[in-house]
């Protein structure tokens, strides 16, 4: 099977499924391999917690064992599904820890400086930004934005128009540039307060 | 937001950006053995379950008949019991049928209570005691009665009904 086939990427992914439904321990492993990653990546995505995506992964496969025999691949492809399912587990943790647009605890603000993976203060700062959106605009964007769904795919995971998914990208994206034009100035301003004082401290 | 002045000034760049350095973070190193040991653990929980269905389809007949007759003696004693009570104060009590519905009133709105604005509630029960409701100091009731509180999602308390509506009448009246 060519694995650079997304086609055939999806219907191993289904007869994947379809094997753990049928209690094929060897099948649930393989998904996992595969797509554990997505998801992970997603949940780091909304949330930018490494604590918070390993959690969102152990409950989605979870899921899986349970509910593999509910999928419908009429309804979208078992990536997709998947991500469905990781949407679901991240807006409960997100409502039960009340991070919908709270600013993130100090574990998640700062990636780790060992295996730093996101060097350039500029994108650090969009994953900030993106991760203190509204949850309807920021789910919209890592899903199109950064997890690269198409608008259809997106629609099917969020369950709602097309339409819906092309105005939430739109108020994300506005709103985005603003919260990051605005921690600019603020950053700027703050940078214009220090420097006076660290010149006196040196001083004296 | 191709309009935007925003996106002229780096915001789509720095999303692809954003997006391949997401393509390289890793999820952390697979417990392989803990993944399978999960795996058969759920297996054998649905074998289980399984089992308890196929074994339950033989009784579950005899057993919804035992309960049906369990519930109707049961209610027939809590009517008695409660007309017992409940007959002498007034007429229209004793002359209620023996199988009218327990009393409930409708929903009343707490005073100074925030309103019904929410489109999401929670319905708690609770017992109050009856010598909450005593109008003369003196004439407390024995008891408690029965009620659901209805609580917006900010945790206040909006509206109260009462599910035995009638013993909370009885017990004003006597007083």
């Amino acid at each position: 099977m060519d694995e650079t086939d997304p086609g055939s990427n999806d219907r191993l992914d289904v007869r994947l499924l379809a094997e753990i439904a049928a209690g094929v321990e060897e099948a649930f492993v393989e998904l996992y391999r595969r797509r554990h990653n997505d998801v992970y990546r997603f949940a780091f995505g909304m949330a930018r917690s490494r604590s918070f995506a390993q959690d969102v992964t152990q409950e989605v496969f979870l899921n899986v064992l349970e509910n593999a025999s509910r999928f419908d691949s009429a309804k979208g492809s078992v990536r997709a599904w998947l991500f469905g399912c990781a949407r679901y587990v991240t807006l409960d943790r997100l409502r039960l820890e009340r991070r919908w647009t709270d600013d993130m605890p100090a574990e998640s603000t700062t990636f780790d400086s060992d295996e730093r993976l996101i060097a350039d203060q500029r994108i650090e700062r969009l994953h900030a930004a993106i991760a203190r959106l509204p949850v309807e605009y920021r789910e919209a964007l890592v899903l199109f934005e950064l997890q690269e769904l198409t608008y259809a795919e997106t629609a099917a995971v969020l369950d709602c128009p097309v339409g819906t998914v092309r105005s939430r990208l739109h108020r994300g994206r506005v709103l985005l540039a603003a919260m990051l034009e605005e921690s600019e100035q603020a950053r700027a301003e703050a940078g214009a307060k220090i420097e006076p004082l660290q010149a006196r401290e040196v001083c004296s | 937001m191709s309009n935007s002045p925003h996106e002229k000034t780096g915001l789509q760049p720095d999303l692809v950006q954003l997006r391949a350095a997401l393509r390289k973070v890793e999820a952390p190193a697979i417990d392989e053995a803990a993944l399978r040991s999960r795996f058969r653990e759920v297996q054998r929980q649905r074998a289980q379950s399984a089992v308890t269905e196929r074994a339950g389809g033989s009784w579950r007949l005899p057993l919804a008949a035992a309960a049906a007759v369990v519930l109707a003696v049961g209610g027939a004693l809590a009517v008695v019991v409660l007309r017992g009570e409940r007959a002498a104060p007034t007429l229209i009590a004793a002359e209620a049928p023996v199988t009218a519905p327990p009393a409930v009133s409708a929903f009343q709105p707490l005073l100074r209570s925030p309103g019904l604005s929410s489109s999401s509630y929670s319905v708690v029960r609770v017992r109050i005691p009856l010598s909450a409701f005593a109008v003369v100091p003196g004439t407390e009731q024995d008891g408690s009665i029965e009620a659901d509180l209805l609580v917006g999602e900010d945790g206040l308390a909006r509206a109260i009904r009462f599910n035995e509506a009638d013993a909370l009448l009885l017990s004003v009246a006597d007083q």
